[in-house]
C-alpha cells in the first residue's frame, strides 16, 4: 500500500472508532440526557433538542462503522467531517459566550472532555476527516472488496 | 455488475446490523447511575433493581420538601430499593457546604441518617450565621462524639469528600436540586420524583 493510503486507513479507523464510541455511549443512555446537553448549547430551537437527541447518536455510529469498514470511505469520511465542523462551531460558540458547560456531552456519560478539549480533540478529527477524504478507498475497503466483484 | 452491486448491499447490510448491535451492546454494558459514595450514605440492597441517587444540597428548600414523597418511597419500596444520597451544595447557599460537611462527619460515626433527617426537619432553624451553633447542637442530641466530629469536620478529607460529589455532578449535568437518577434515568424536583418517577419505578419492576 502506498503511504498516502495507509494514511488514509489509518486516519478512517481512527475517526470510525471514535464516532461508534462516541455514537453507542450516547444511544445508550435515554435520549433525554443527550437532551438536555444539546439544550444547554443553545444552538438549536428547544423543540429540535429531543429529535435531535435521537437521531445523532446513530448518524455518529453509522457513519463510524461505514469508515472502520471502509464503506462508502469519501461520503463517511465528508459526513464526519460536517459534524464534526458542527461540533466545533457549538464548542467555539460556548466558549464566545461565556456559557458555563460542565463538559462537551460528547461521549455520554462515559468520558467528559471540558469545552476547550474538546474544541482540541474536534480539530485533530477534522484533521483526519480531511486525511480520510483525500486518500479515499483503500485496497483494504469493502469499497475496494465492492469494486473487484464482476 | 450483479455481484458490485450485491456487494455493495452485502456491505451496507453489516454496517446498519453493527451500529444496531453495537449500541444494544453499549446499552447492556451501561450501569444505572450510581457514582461510589461512602457505605454510610447508601441504604437498602446494593443489587437491588431500583438503583436511586440523589443529587441534594441540606440549604435547598425544594429538596427539604422531595423528603416526604423520598420517606414514602422507601416505606412503599423497600428492599427493592438501593438509595445512594450525593451532596451536591450549591454556590448560592451559604451553609450548604457547612450542612454537608456535619452530615458527612456524622456518617462517619454511623448517624448520616438522623443527621441528615434533622438537617432538613430544621432547614429553617440552622441555615443562618449561627450554624455552627446549630450543626454543634445537632450533633449532641444525637449522642455523636462531638470533639471527633469537630476534628473531621476541619479534615480537608470531608471537603474532598463532598467535592467529589460535586464533581460527579457537574460530569452528570446536574444544574438543579434535588436530582434524582432512577437506574439511570433523571427526575428533577419532588413533582417529578412523585409524579414520574414511582410510575417508572413501577414499570422497571415489572421489567
Amino acid at each position: 500500500m502506498k503511504p498516502r493510503a495507509i494514511m488514509g486507513l489509518a486516519a478512517r479507523l481512527l475517526v470510525g472508532a471514535v464516532l461508534v464510541y462516541a455514537g453507542a455511549s450516547k444511544a445508550a443512555a435515554p435520549a433525554e440526557e443527550f437532551a438536555l446537553v444539546i439544550g444547554a448549547y443553545d444552538v438549536v430551537p428547544t423543540s429540535v433538542a429531543l429529535p435531535m437527541a435521537g437521531l445523532l447518536p446513530w448518524l455518529e455510529l453509522l457513519v463510524g462503522w461505514a469508515l472502520i469498514l471502509g464503506v462508502e470511505v469519501r461520503a463517511a469520511s465528508a459526513l464526519a467531517g460536517a459534524m464534526t465542523a458542527a461540533f466545533l462551531a457549538a464548542i467555539a460558540s460556548v466558549l464566545v459566550r461565556g456559557i458555563p458547560i460542565p463538559n462537551c456531552g460528547c461521549f455520554g456519560d462515559a468520558m467528559h472532555f471540558t469545552p476547550g478539549h474538546a474544541f482540541v480533540f474536534d480539530s485533530v478529527l477534522a484533521a483526519l476527516c480531511w486525511t480520510a477524504f483525500t486518500a479515499g478507498p483503500d485496497p483494504l475497503s469493502l469499497d475496494s472488496w465492492a469494486q473487484r466483484g464482476k | 455488475m450483479r455481484d458490485r452491486f450485491s456487494r455493495r448491499l452485502a456491505s451496507y447490510a453489516l454496517v446498519s446490523v453493527l451500529a444496531v448491535a453495537s449500541a444494544l451492546a453499549a446499552g447492556r454494558a451501561r450501569k444505572p447511575f450510581s457514582p461510589a459514595a461512602p457505605d454510610f450514605r447508601q441504604r437498602g440492597p446494593a443489587d437491588a433493581k431500583l438503583q436511586v441517587v440523589e443529587f441534594s444540597d441540606f440549604q435547598c428548600p425544594a429538596c427539604r420538601v422531595a423528603e416526604p414523597p423520598l420517606r414514602q418511597i422507601f416505606s412503599v419500596y423497600g428492599d427493592k430499593l438501593h438509595f445512594i444520597f450525593k451532596h451536591y451544595p450549591l454556590r448560592m447557599h451559604e451553609w450548604a457546604k457547612d450542612g454537608a460537611a456535619a452530615a458527612e462527619c456524622a456518617g462517619k460515626q454511623g448517624k448520616f441518617w438522623p443527621y441528615h433527617d434533622r438537617l432538613y426537619d430544621k432547614q429553617d432553624e440552622w441555615t443562618n450565621p449561627k450554624a455552627d451553633e446549630f450543626l454543634t447542637g445537632y450533633a449532641k442530641e444525637l449522642g455523636l462524639d462531638v470533639p471527633a466530629w469537630q476534628a473531621c469536620r476541619q479534615d480537608p478529607a470531608t471537603a474532598a469528600a463532598y467535592q467529589k460529589d460535586i464533581k460527579d455532578g457537574d460530569d452528570a449535568w446536574v444544574s438543579a436540586t434535588p436530582t434524582f437518577f432512577i437506574n439511570g434515568r433523571r427526575f428533577v424536583g419532588a413533582k417529578q420524583l412523585q409524579e414520574l418517577g414511582t410510575i417508572f419505578m413501577d414499570r422497571e419492576l415489572k421489567k
